[in-house]
């Protein structure tokens, strides 16, 4: 049996502030322009993706965030027990999306690492490395921002109020986990 | 027992918390809340410097960040101590040690005071005329001036503080805390916009919270008692976030500033122990409201730097904030009524003031009047000739001016006195506006620079605005504030206020003596010993710019940037040249406004945060696997794996060896991998590489070149075809994101009509590849159910499997000229795959290679690295590979540039194999190639860009460029090194297996 390795595999916490790494969590990166594309995801996941630049949409199982006019990123809200069940949702975009030329379906589980980020100093802690203006954001359930922190690529998505899963590829993830530890120390 | 100069009890001081601290290796006192400078004076201690270069005695002139003379060493401590601090900066606290620096043994007495009496050979720009014969002896000298130069001692140990940065964005930055910014901040905050105010004290309210004066009444109070209110009703707003200790360093395009905010370094050491020190605040504000206020001109006369002699402002501050008395007898020296004011404070505590010289020849406003009343001798149209008293001031000389001010007249008049306060008017602090990028404009009624046109949202108000008097200060900053962030009312716009009527000044930069000119010392920039005397000689030797005129008299390049003298210099040039001074305009200032330190800037970034890492998903592996890494851009990638205290050398030839006679295994997972969808792929990859895509099977590999726009080689990479519209595109590692950026960059811009959509998968996948005679015995081990063979997975080519249920991807490609397989599978379950390829490789003695061995392994069989071989100026062609530009295509990015007649040149740079004469001599990379060593000058013809012992062929080889190198094959040539010249002859770039044999083996 293959092992599973994720990067990180801790959780911290501090004052007001707890981080933990959420793995395995299905990532699948969607890209398309035709006018029908938003119809197609909608019937295949029952959500309907978001068109405003950075919001987000959703439902108990799933997320989808805006990254671009062509461009959007679902991922799931639960760990997934089987690889199977990953398989599963990229071939059903796939099959609905790709494979009849509407856009693109590419699996990107293992691209991103998910951060969960909860509590009142959230914001805080961004404040630290991120040149982003979070004062509309923080305010706004459902945001979503492609940023940098640390000069690392990251895409916030401000699930719940002062509840963030951010999302960093996965080859930066142990160095921004390691920067956000010493940043968090000294809130 | 030094002496205590406290006067009675000040409101800013606490005098129930003693502190002691080390000034020169002697204890002293002094209170909580006291900067070093107040406790130093307290203590009657004014000596605390020697200047620049003349080595002369000198005391605190300021009290604040302006300050010239008055810079002392903190610590001593290898890694603590601090150089240049200003002492009118630090707040004491338990423990602090300082010292003097710029002289040895003591400040008190220092050898280097001799300088002083050879002055008249070391004037300005006497660098550029001294130190020239013999040429010979530049490095003797050298080594001396290099001692003497600099003033305090850098840290020769790590800084172990802890430093920070914040980024904040807000509607309004207000810069200045003093009466100006108070009111602007309420404005704003009420006016629900939020709010950021920062003050470089420890203390809101600038210099009217201590102005306890009848004559300057708001609302009938007091305007010290009135903005006590004012500072208590601003703490409670919830949306105004109030910095003090906080300094603007530098103020930037877009309003973007940077702040330094400073934590602890007002604390003792157990205090500020695991703390953060000093925080860089990286500032975006919608609206800027500057509020800095002005600084205090000196007057310029003969021995004006005696210790002593202080701005008329500070020894205010020093008696009004501080409690503190600068001198037992002091006398006021000024060109405007400000002084009076500081006059009348000081008679308020019962402070002995002994006359005022005032070069105006007479002003009626109220202050003067008060004073008159008080009974303190005036003596109107009069300058002081000169300064006396070598380590404190005894006395000074006056002498009545002429009418026209241009000379002294009559009789000379002796003064007493220990202290000089000196009044010579205000200079709006305009750096942070000009920083930004604002130009200025000159009021020559009172000769002074202020903010006219400004480059972004923001506005000054105040005295940096160029209003002085109370009144016109708040009527005018209240229209300012209201038109600058449209508020149509404020609670200030009936204030009532009281002040004393405006008052005359009278401007003269250089203040006229009975000497010449040449027999006295009038200094401008105290801190560069730069006098007016230096100045004039800037002129007569024919510098007119003031920038020029700034660098060979040092004027304004101190750690004071000149706050105090710039415009004096500029006053001085004018006169003498016979131009206006707003034609002449000012030097650029540049940030910081104040020293930042290094830690500040840096931030966390230090340690393991110095740099960015990447890893990937086999890291731990290999690090617990001995393996050495190498930064390739971000990524750490293993380097090489040494066994049994291995040097790099012996590694590199082992683990060469290894993969081409049985299996090696390298982790090739920082590789750039780009997923391509759309029906349109096929012509974009026609379009994006120089070779012809359009009939590229399903399942099929094939290797691609990418040139910029110019025809030069960029990236390289296989692209897979997984299916009908489904590719998987590989660059190189450290081309991965630009490669990217530049696709979607031309798809989203020139190419908007294809069908075709990039992601990036770099991190998703690991790739492992294994190579070697045995590798396909390997994967068979570990995919049992895929039909290795060459008919049906054969060279560059691809399979869709599963190892344990989980899919992975195998593509047959090889960069090493062996049988090789990469297999690539999601990064979580990478780790897990090599472990098992080594344990199935264990039979086969499989060997994890390094970048180091795969160089080596590429270069033998004249595989190129972009990066390494190819340096953006070499075409396909001059690589000799032009077996990869289609000729039948109609067009690909970088075509038209290859005909270019620079392009198709034949004596251009070619890429070509070497060998040495010597088989066991290795080249260096970078070592140039030359036909003839004895022809001068030396034509060089080509340099080596890769070189290795190789284990396999056992010998040196080496890939290098040379001019025309094509047509030289078999040709000698020589590789000049510093100790010998090796001989190499010109040979194909593919050393091992030519005929591509070892593929199919």
């Amino acid at each position: 049996m293959l092992n599973y390795n994720s990067p990180i595999n801790d959780k911290k916490e501090y004052s007001d502030l707890i981080m933990s790494e959420i793995e395995p969590i299905i990532k699948i990166n969607l890209r398309g322009k035709k006018r029908d594309l938003l119809t197609k995801i909608g019937k295949s996941l029952s959500i309907i993706p978001p068109t405003e630049a950075n919001t987000s949409s959703g439902n108990d199982n799933l997320n989808i965030i805006w990254l671009s006019p062509d461009e959007w990123m679902v991922y799931s809200n639960n760990k997934f027990n089987s690889e199977n069940d990953n398989y599963k949702l990229e071939d059903g975009l796939f099959n609905e999306i790709s494979k009849i030329n509407y856009g693109s379906v590419t699996n990107v589980t293992d691209q991103w690492v998910m951060i969960n980020l909860k509590g009142d100093k959230v914001f805080e802690l961004f404040s630290t490395s991120c040149p982003f203006n979070f004062n509309k954001f923080k305010n706004t359930k459902g945001s979503v921002v492609q940023t940098v922190m640390n000069h690392i690529d990251v895409i916030i998505h401000h699930k719940n109020i002062n509840d963030i899963n951010l999302f960093v590829r996965r080859s930066f993830s142990n160095h921004l986990w390691s920067w956000m530890n010493d940043s968090a120390r000294f809130l | 027992m030094p002496e205590n100069l406290r006067v009675k009890a000040s409101n800013f001081i606490d005098e129930t918390t003693k502190i002691s601290f080390k000034f020169n290796g002697k204890t002293y006192y002094g209170f909580k809340g006291d900067t070093l400078a107040s406790a130093l004076i307290s203590n009657n201690i004014h000596l605390v410097g020697r200047s620049f270069k003349y080595h002369r005695p000198r005391g605190i002139m300021t009290a604040g960040s302006e300050e010239p003379n008055a810079i002392v060493q903190l610590g001593s401590d290898k890694a603590l101590t601090e150089p240049n601090v200003r002492a009118t900066e630090v707040e004491i606290y338990e423990g602090l040690e300082a010292t003097s620096q710029n002289c040895w043994p003591s400040v008190n007495f220092d050898i280097s005071g001799i300088n002083n009496i050879l002055s008249p050979f070391l004037p300005a720009g006497f660098y550029y005329k001294t130190f020239m014969w013999p040429a010979s002896f530049w490095e003797k000298y050298e080594y001396f001036i290099r001692k003497s130069a600099g003033l305090g001692k850098s840290p020769t140990e790590p800084d172990p503080d802890i430093y920070d940065h914040k980024y904040i964005h807000c509607d309004v930055l207000i810069i200045g805390a003093g009466i100006s910014g108070i009111i602007a901040a309420k404005i704003a905050a009420k006016n629900n916009l939020k709010t950021l105010l920062l003050e470089e004290k420890n203390e809101l309210g600038g210099l009217t919270i201590y102005q306890d004066s009848d004559f300057f009444k708001i609302q009938n109070k007091k305007s010290s008692d009135w903005l006590k209110n004012e500072i208590n009703e601003i703490k409670k707003l919830s949306n105004l976030e109030i910095k003090t200790r906080t300094s603007v360093a530098a103020f930037h395009s877009y309003n973007y500033l940077l702040a330094r905010e400073n934590l602890t370094d007002h604390l003792n050491k157990e205090e500020k122990k695991n703390k953060v020190r000093q925080r860089l605040l990286k500032i975006r504000a919608k609206n800027v409201i500057i509020a800095t206020g002005s600084i205090e001109r000196p007057l310029v006369f003969n021995n004006n730097d005696r210790p002593g002699i202080m701005l008329s402002s500070a020894v205010k501050k020093y008696a009004d904030y501080y409690g503190v008395v600068c001198g037992k007898k002091t006398v006021f020296f000024t060109n405007n009524d400000s002084a009076y004011e500081s006059a009348i404070s000081l008679n308020k505590k019962g402070l002995s003031v002994e006359a005022i010289i005032d070069i105006r020849e007479k002003s009626d406003s109220e202050l003067v009047k008060e004073v008159e009343k008080i009974g303190i001798q005036i003596y109107w149209s009069h300058t002081v000739v000169d300064a006396r008293g070598y380590k404190r001031l005894k006395e000074i000389i006056i002498m009545p001016l002429s009418k026209d001010g241009m000379s002294v007249i009559e009789k000379k008049i002796n003064l007493k006195c220990d202290c000089l306060a000196i009044a010579g008017g205000w200079t709006p602090a305009v750096h942070l506006f000009t920083q930004s990028g604002g130009k200025l404009k000159f009021r020559e009624e009172d000769q002074v620079f202020l903010p006219n046109v400004s480059q972004s949202k923001q506005i000054s108000i105040g005295s940096c605005n160029g209003d002085f008097k109370l009144n016109e200060i708040i009527k005018n900053l209240i229209i300012n504030v209201k038109n600058f962030l449209e508020i149509k009312n404020t609670e200030y716009d009936n204030l009532k206020i009281e002040c004393p009527s405006d008052n005359v000044k009278k401007n003269i930069w250089l203040l006229p003596s009975n000497k010449v000119i040449g027999k006295t010392k009038p200094f401008v920039d105290f801190q560069n010993d730069a006098t007016a005397k230096d100045i004039k000689l800037a002129l007569r030797e024919g510098f007119r710019s003031i920038e020029h005129v700034k660098r060979y008299t040092t004027t304004g390049m101190g750690t004071d940037q000149g706050k105090l003298g710039n415009m004096h210099a500029l006053g001085i040039v004018a006169d003498t040249a016979g131009v206006k001074m707003g034609e002449l305009g000012t030097t650029t200032f540049r940030p910081p406004y104040t020293p930042l330190t290094f830690g500040t800037i840096v931030g966390r970034n230090v340690g393991e945060f110095f740099d960015i890492f990447r890893k990937t998903p086999m890291h731990e592996w290999h690090e617990k696997n001995n393996a050495k890494f190498e930064n390739v851009g971000q990524w750490k990638r293993a380097w090489y794996y040494p066994i049994n205290n291995e040097s790099m050398d012996e590694a590199v030839q082992r683990e060469s060896k290894a993969a081409r006679e049985s299996a090696g295994i390298l982790d090739a997972s920082t590789l750039g991998k780009i997923d391509i969808q759309g029906t349109d792929v096929l012509e974009f990859l026609n379009r994006v590489y120089t070779n012809a895509w359009s009939k590229l099977g399903i399942g099929k590999c094939r290797y691609g070149l990418m040139l910029n726009e110019d025809g030069m080689v960029y990236d390289d990479g296989v692209t897979t075809r997984l299916d009908e519209n489904h590719y998987i595109m590989t660059t190189t590692t450290g081309g991965a994101a630009n490669v990217m950026g530049k696709l979607e960059d031309f798809l989203q811009t020139e190419w908007p009509e294809l069908d075709v959509f990039l992601t990036s998968i770099t991190d998703h996948f690991a790739t492992v590849s294994v190579c070697g005679p045995n590798s396909r015995k390997i994967l068979n081990k570990i995919i049992p159910d895929l039909d290795l063979s060459d008919k049906n997975f054969p060279h560059m080519s691809f399979k869709d499997a599963h190892i344990d249920k989980i899919k992975c991807r195998v593509m047959r490609i090889s960069f090493t000229g062996e049988q090789s397989y990469e297999i690539n599978i999601q990064a979580n379950y990478g780790k897990s795959v090599w472990e098992k390829c080594m344990e199935a490789g264990k039979e086969f003695n499989i060997t994890p290679y390094g970048t180091e061995a795969m160089h080596l392994l590429r270069a033998e069989k004249g595989f190129i690295i972009a990066g390494q071989d190819t340096d953006g100026t070499m075409t396909p062609i001059d690589l000799q590979m032009d077996w990869i530009v289609s000729k039948k295509k109609y067009d690909f990015i970088g075509k038209r540039s290859l005909y270019r007649s620079d392009t198709i040149r034949e004596d251009r740079k070619q890429l070509v194999g070497l060998l040495t004469d010597d088989p066991n001599e290795v080249l260096e990379e970078g070592a140039q190639i030359v036909a003839e060593t004895n022809k001068k000058p030396v034509e060089m013809l080509g340099h080596v860009t890769s070189s290795y012992f190789s284990p396999n062929l056992n010998k040196s080889i080496a890939l290098a460029v040379v001019i025309s190198g094509k047509k030289l094959k078999g040709q000698k040539m020589f590789v000049p090194m510093k100790n010998k010249t090796i001989s190499v002859t010109i040979a194909d770039s593919v050393f091992l297996d030519k005929e591509n044999k070892r593929l199919n083996a």
